[in-house]
């Protein structure tokens, strides 16, 4: 699996939840925003975006983000 | 057996005694009502005692999502509430983008929460997974929508699903709303009042236990075609940037980046189109609200309120008492009217009304919302007015249907002169003036007629019925070219398949889906096999049984209200000819809804042979 870095845009990001969607189905067989390796919470003023320790950064959750809130970006070789 | 998509259980809260307990969803139920808004009427159909009053305990309400919500099918989030309503007195069907609420509530556990009884004081309904609390509202109770969306997540964290009242639902006042999360709203027509009337606060949920589907393969087949149409989508960008200001530019772009602070989506929506916007100047900078659109703010300005500022201001006022804006400015400004006519004494006002002044607006929002002074009579609406000035206040009444202003209009709220499904909709939906439910390719879209059967196409409308819809495509056209009683049963079938399955009924969103993609979905989703003739025929037994349940209610044709002042100057205009539209034209297109219905003309109710052809004996 190709491993890449996640920009993330807390800015442009709507709360959608896309990206837990998808990364719960992915890893867990079920939607479940809970058991996501990525976490989202937007309020009016802000929004932040986090990973969580098991992650593998496979990309899914850029792969379902609709408003360019998350870009992959090729893991650069040491 | 379990199906996928559905949580599996019901939740049962009875405000009254306390009692909580849950039972699993009857899945012969699911199959004939295929799940949300159909499963939830029903479930509410069944409970109800005909007659109760909409404010009584006896008025259950029932919430529920669809198979799809919590997937991530695009836009599929919607939450629906069946009761009876006080402002039309009718069984109707409440709906709201569902933010995180319809998620949360699916990955609880729960695909319906039935809620009966009244709580003998102010609570909140806590639903965390298998904890399931009614707590004590304490100083929740008298605040606003905001302030208790705050306060809740300040508690419970984010993504807490959140549906609350604010002080105009405590209060009754007839057109209260719920509204969920602050950003959408849910019942014109006094769901707020409903609420408030059980002293329900807020229903607050979160949950963790995931959403499977029945066929992974054939799941993934049918979401990856509709996003990869939705990312050719050559609109999606302006869509996403403008939100309902794409349909209906109303406001300077400029001035609308300008304000503009952030754009939220209900969950799995790739198109969300909630506004956070904020004053960044002038006397009421740092106003901030969260708003279903920005299209919002054309109704205060249609009143008066020309600065833009002000308008904002206005809506957050409104919002935060949980208030139906259409009906307050409706009540307020025929109120005023009623006192320059002299048949409200001015001193009974006290305070002069000025709709065209946000300091007179938020004077009267108070009054009304805390049903102070004459205040205390606009919160029973339209009726209350005209119960107590009778024959002396109708000559100045707006035009309304069963009790309500219908608001979009050439001088409605929503200023708008073409008839067409969503007009006459206003008349035909069992709620009220309501235009929601028939939406259709004639809404704003002005498209030509030549167009329209690739959209009939993809709402399931047969083809036989097409041609009734369009008798005459290809040749000259004439005011009879388009039939829109007949194109709006469609209208209805189709956002009743939408909102039982649970997806976003908005022009934006349903335009990538079709019959057939939805019958996929839902037979991949659940694993009942469905075809889109089958989804059809069941989306129609959810509308006809929406109108049994308000036949036996004592509704009927006589109820389908024609306003008059529709036909006085500026009248509606023709779709295709843009003639005005008479009263004659307008009771030939209720006519032939009932008839492409299968419903008595005369009365309006189905016939025994349709309901029994739709399984509804």
């Amino acid at each position: 699996m190709k491993r890449f870095l996640i920009e993330v845009r807390p800015e442009l990001c709507t709360g959608c939840l896309r990206c837990e969607l998808a990364c719960s189905e992915v890893y867990t067989g079920a939607f479940n925003p809970s058991a996501a390796r990525i976490k989202v919470q937007v309020s009016d003023n802000e929004c932040s975006i986090s990973f969580t320790e098991d992650c593998t950064y496979c990309g899914i959750c850029v792969d379902h983000c609709f408003y360019d809130a998350l870009k992959k970006r090729l893991e650069e070789k040491a | 057996m379990k199906l996928g998509g559905f949580a599996g259980r019901i939740l049962i809260v009875n405000l009254s005694t306390g009692e909580t307990r849950y039972e699993p969803l009857d899945y012969g139920l699911a199959e004939k009502f295929l799940g949300g808004l159909g499963v939830s009427l029903k479930l509410y159909y069944d409970i109800v005692k005909p007659g109760v009053p909409p404010l009584s305990p006896e008025n259950p309400v029932v919430l529920g999502t669809g198979p799809l919500v919590g997937t991530d099918l695009p836009a599929t989030s919607r939450v629906y509430a069946i009761t009876k309503l006080p402002q039309s007195k009718a069984v109707a069907w409440c709906g709201g983008g569902g933010m995180n609420f319809g998620c949360m509530l699916k990955n609880a556990g729960y695909d319906n929460v039935i809620i009966e009884g009244r709580s003998e004081k102010p609570v909140i309904l806590k639903i965390f997974d298998d904890e399931v609390e009614i707590l004590d509202a304490g100083d929740f109770w008298g605040k606003g929508v905001k302030d208790t969306c705050s306060r809740l997540w300040d508690t419970y964290g984010r993504p807490t699903g959140i549906i609350t009242i604010g002080q105009a639902g405590e209060n009754k006042v007839i057109f209260s709303m719920a509204y969920i999360e602050g950003a959408a709203t849910m019942g014109r027509g006094g769901l707020g009042a409903v609420l408030g009337s059980k002293n329900l606060k807020a229903i607050i949920v979160k949950g963790s236990k995931g959403i499977q589907v029945a066929d992974r393969k054939r799941y993934r087949s049918v979401r990856d075609r509709l996003l990869k149409t939705m990312r050719e989508y050559p609109y999606l960008k302006e869509w996403q940037e403008l939100g309902l200001m794409k349909s209906l530019p109303f406001f300077p772009m400029d001035l609308y980046k300008k304000v503009k602070k952030r754009r939220l989506a209900c969950v799995s929506c790739p198109i969300g189109d909630k506004d956070v916007i904020e004053i960044k100047d002038g006397p009421l900078k740092g106003t901030v609200i969260r708003s279903t659109s920005m299209i919002n703010l054309i109704t205060p300005m249609v009143y008066g309120l020309k600065d833009y500022r002000e308008a904002i201001k206005c809506v957050s006022i409104l919002d935060d008492f949980g208030m139906d804006m259409f009906e307050f400015f409706g009540v307020l400004s025929f109120t005023k009217d009623l006192i320059e006519q002299g048949v409200i004494a001015p001193e009974q006002a006290q305070d002069k009304i000025k709709v065209d002044s946000l300091e007179s607006v938020e004077i009267w929002a108070k009054k009304v919302c805390f049903r102070q002074g004459l205040g205390d009579l606009l919160a029973g609406g339209f009726n209350a007015i005209l119960d107590t000035f009778g024959d002396m206040a109708r000559p100045h009444a707006p035009y309304i249907i069963r009790g309500m202003l219908p608001y979009t209009g050439p001088r409605g709220p929503l200023p708008w002169e073409l008839f067409g499904t969503m007009e006459l909709g206003q008349s035909l939906d069992p709620r009220g003036p309501h235009v929601g439910a028939s939406g259709s390719p004639t809404y704003f879209a002005r498209r030509p007629l030549d167009q329209f059967p690739r959209h009939l196409r993809r709402m399931g409308a047969p083809e036989e019925a097409i041609e009734r819809i369009l008798p005459s495509l290809g040749s000259p056209e004439d005011e009879e070219s388009l039939k829109v009683g007949r194109l709006l049963t469609y209208s209805h079938n189709w956002f009743s398949a939408l909102g039982s399955l649970g997806i976003c009924a908005r022009a934006q969103i349903n335009r990538f889906y079709n019959a057939e993609t939805c019958s996929e979905a839902y037979s991949s989703v659940t694993g009942i096999e469905t075809t889109k003739e089958e989804l059809m025929m069941k989306a129609e037994r959810v509308w006809n049984l929406l109108r049994i349940a308000n036949v036996r209610e004592g509704f009927a044709r006589k109820d389908d209200t024609l306003p008059d002042k529709w036909f006085e100057a500026p009248p509606f205009k023709n779709y295709v000819t843009m003639k005005p539209i008479t009263r004659q034209d307008a009771e030939r297109m209720l006519e032939d809804y009932y008839d492409e219905r299968g419903w008595d003309k005369r009365t309006g109710i189905p016939t025994k042979e349709k309901l029994a052809k739709l399984g509804l004996e």
